[in-house]
């Protein structure tokens, strides 16, 4: 079992709507974004790349890449950033994080491993989101766990469930009935750096 | 013991006094900057590394930095004192002793700046409990204590051997094991960054031979200053031969340095793709003042050390400090150079956690040096070497490292 993500950036129109989901979802604290909503363009956020009218924009949503071959775990001293192994989800025990921060710096995503910088801060003063998600801890490495309290109740995580293009799936990748292999069966994809041996489990159809 | 500290007060010993009221005057300063150290390291820990100029992308500073600097730092005195003796060869004139409490010395300051850097220093036991022996951070962290107390065992045979009770035959095969974990050190640590496929400027076969060389370099260079400031404050007397010795030695190092850096710039740049990037950060990029300092400074200290006429007092220091200077901007070029470079540079939403200078967006954020510490950070890189001041201070005033008549 290959836990992983399809996404579908012919459909994605850069809505932010997964990435404000996920924030919600995991009471993430301030400034924290596990899942970010990028543009593939210009060098501003929703600038397209070239003159007009030959230009071209379209938008790849980026969090934890849950790869197969993980760099992280390589690296953890203390086994803090692990792969489970039954459905390959790469997580992070925060009880566990020494804040050495070896995994974002081993991790060529740079940017889905958050580090807390100081006591978590909320844009607003209850908790919000699921009541099952671990509390959020000073000075360790979090990221996306592709909901992994959602999974645990069987249910898909809340980025997939709440995309109003329908632009993400999510499923087995080693099961090939599921939405996600098929997808990646029959369409074309790319992957994020492909040539750093990762072997990421997320798919962006092209 | 007893037989050294007769030996240093033998007409031979040197004629100014060392120590009084102006080493204890040292301690006491340097305890007061560690003190102070700490202070700032708790502000760090209460209010949180935001403090800091590390971010998200961009998550190792200044403190990663200083502990590449001083594993090197730290071979030199151990190197110096025990390859002469695990070849017997002739060694430096009796400076063993106080070259390896200069190790030693280092040692514990590189531990020192990886436990400054740690978000849970509480949670350090883990490393003990949860080791995960596939990381190189554990071996590092494995392959450092070994070599800190083999360095502390090395000096107390050294000692033991000259009040007679360690034969020269277990001396050496203790030197020997030291040198060899030296040699270890210094790949582990390399290995933390040339083993993460992560980065371009790191992911390099080159990084721990040339780990070793930049450690020999920049550990004579510290070995020839601090004994070179010893004789003049009379803590001991040293012939010029052995310091010229040594610079031939520092020389002769600074061309392997040189040379594996070369090698390591002409592979990146020659197919012209993605480390052609790499190069051009280096010679005109945000990196380029570390890199000329580097490359510069290097090349006339090796001069000085290879021209006769060049090896006065002053010369020998001036290529000394342009060696620790040098590998000094080649670790800080090493660490910013790996987060100099996004390896995916879509714009999108960074916020002030995301990369030290955020407002801008991608672009503004890699426009210059993508890090440079904050004055906390500068503070708590101070403390800490006053910590190492203290040690080495203390070390001098009430360990018996003065050369032996025999010596």
């Amino acid at each position: 079992m290959r836990y992983g993500f399809a996404i579908d950036t012919r459909r994605c129109i850069g809505c932010h709507t997964c990435a404000v989901a996920c924030r919600i979802e995991n009471n993430l604290p301030k400034g924290s974004w596990w899942n970010r909503t990028l543009t593939d363009g210009g060098t501003e956020q929703d600038t397209p790349e070239g003159t007009y009218p030959n230009v071209k924009m379209s938008y790849i949503t980026i969090a934890c890449q849950h790869c197969e071959n993980p760099a992280c775990v390589k690296v953890c001293p203390v086994g803090a950033t692990y792969k489970d192994e039954e459905t390959g989800v790469v997580r992070q025990d925060y009880d566990k994080c020494i804040g050495c921060r070896m995994c974002m710096a081993a991790c060529p995503y740079t940017g889905v491993r958050l580090f807390n910088w100081e006591e978590p801060k909320y844009t607003i003063d209850f908790a919000i989101g699921d009541s099952d998600i671990a509390p959020h801890q000073k000075h360790v490495v979090e990221k996306c766990t592709m909901c992994w309290h959602r999974l645990a109740r069987g249910e898909e995580p809340a980025c997939v469930e709440v995309c109003p293009e329908r632009a993400r799936f999510w499923g087995d990748l080693d099961d090939p009935e599921s939405d996600v292999a098929r997808l990646v069966r029959e369409r074309d994809y790319k992957q994020l750096l492909p040539e750093r041996d990762t072997k990421p489990s997320v798919y962006y159809l092209v | 013991m007893s037989e050294n500290s007769k030996a240093t007060s033998t007409p031979q010993a040197p004629a100014a006094k060392f120590g009084g009221t102006g080493l204890t005057v040292a301690i006491v300063a340097a305890a007061v900057v560690a003190i102070a150290g700490l202070v700032l390291w708790g502000i760090q820990l209460s209010g949180g590394m935001i403090q800091t100029n590390m971010r998200n992308m961009d998550s190792w500073g200044i403190y990663i930095t200083m502990f590449m600097f001083f594993v090197g730092l730290s071979a030199g005195g151990l190197i110096i004192s025990s390859i002469p003796r695990a070849f017997g060869m002739k060694g430096f004139g009796g400076i063993s002793k106080v070259a390896v409490w200069t190790s030693i010395t280092c040692t514990c300051l590189a531990i020192g700046y990886v436990v400054v850097d740690l978000g849970g220093p509480a949670r350090i036991w883990e490393l003990f409990v949860y080791s995960n022996l596939a990381s190189p951070l554990m071996w590092d962290i494995i392959v450092l204590f070994v070599y800190l107390i083999l360095s502390i065992v090395y000096l107390w045979a050294t000692l033991r051997h000259e009040a007679g009770k360690v034969s020269a035959t277990a001396l050496r095969v203790v030197s020997f094991i030291a040198l060899v974990c030296a040699v270890l050190v210094h790949s582990v640590t390399a290995w933390i960054f040339s083993l993460q496929q992560a980065h371009d400027m790191w992911h390099t076969a080159l990084m721990a031979p040339w780990f070793v060389s930049s450690a020999l370099v920049c550990g004579t260079g510290l070995v020839m200053i601090v004994v070179i400031a010893l004789r003049a404050a009379g803590y001991l007397k040293l012939d010029q031969s052995y310091l010229v010795k040594m610079a031939k030695m520092l020389g002769a190092f600074l061309c392997i340095d040189l040379y594996f850096f070369g090698c390591d710039l002409l592979t990146e740049a020659f197919p012209q793709g993605e480390g052609a990037n790499i190069v051009s950060m280096l010679v005109s990029g945000p990196l380029a003042p570390f890199f000329w300092l580097e490359v510069i400074g290097c090349a006339i200290a090796a001069v000085i050390c290879f021209v006769p006429q060049l090896r006065s007092n002053p010369g020998l220091i001036v290529a000394a400090v342009l060696a620790i200077v040098g590998i000094f901007c080649k670790r800080f070029q090493l660490l910013v150079g790996g987060f100099q470079q996004a390896n995916l540079d879509y714009a999108g939403m960074y916020t002030s956690t995301s990369i030290t200078n955020w407002s801008d967006g991608m672009v503004g954020a890699y426009a210059g040096l993508v890090y440079t510490p904050t004055m906390l950070e500068m503070g708590i890189v101070v403390g800490v070497l006053g910590l190492g001041a203290l040690i080495l201070l203390l070390g001098l005033k009430f360990l018996p490292l003065k050369p032996t008549a025999e010596d």
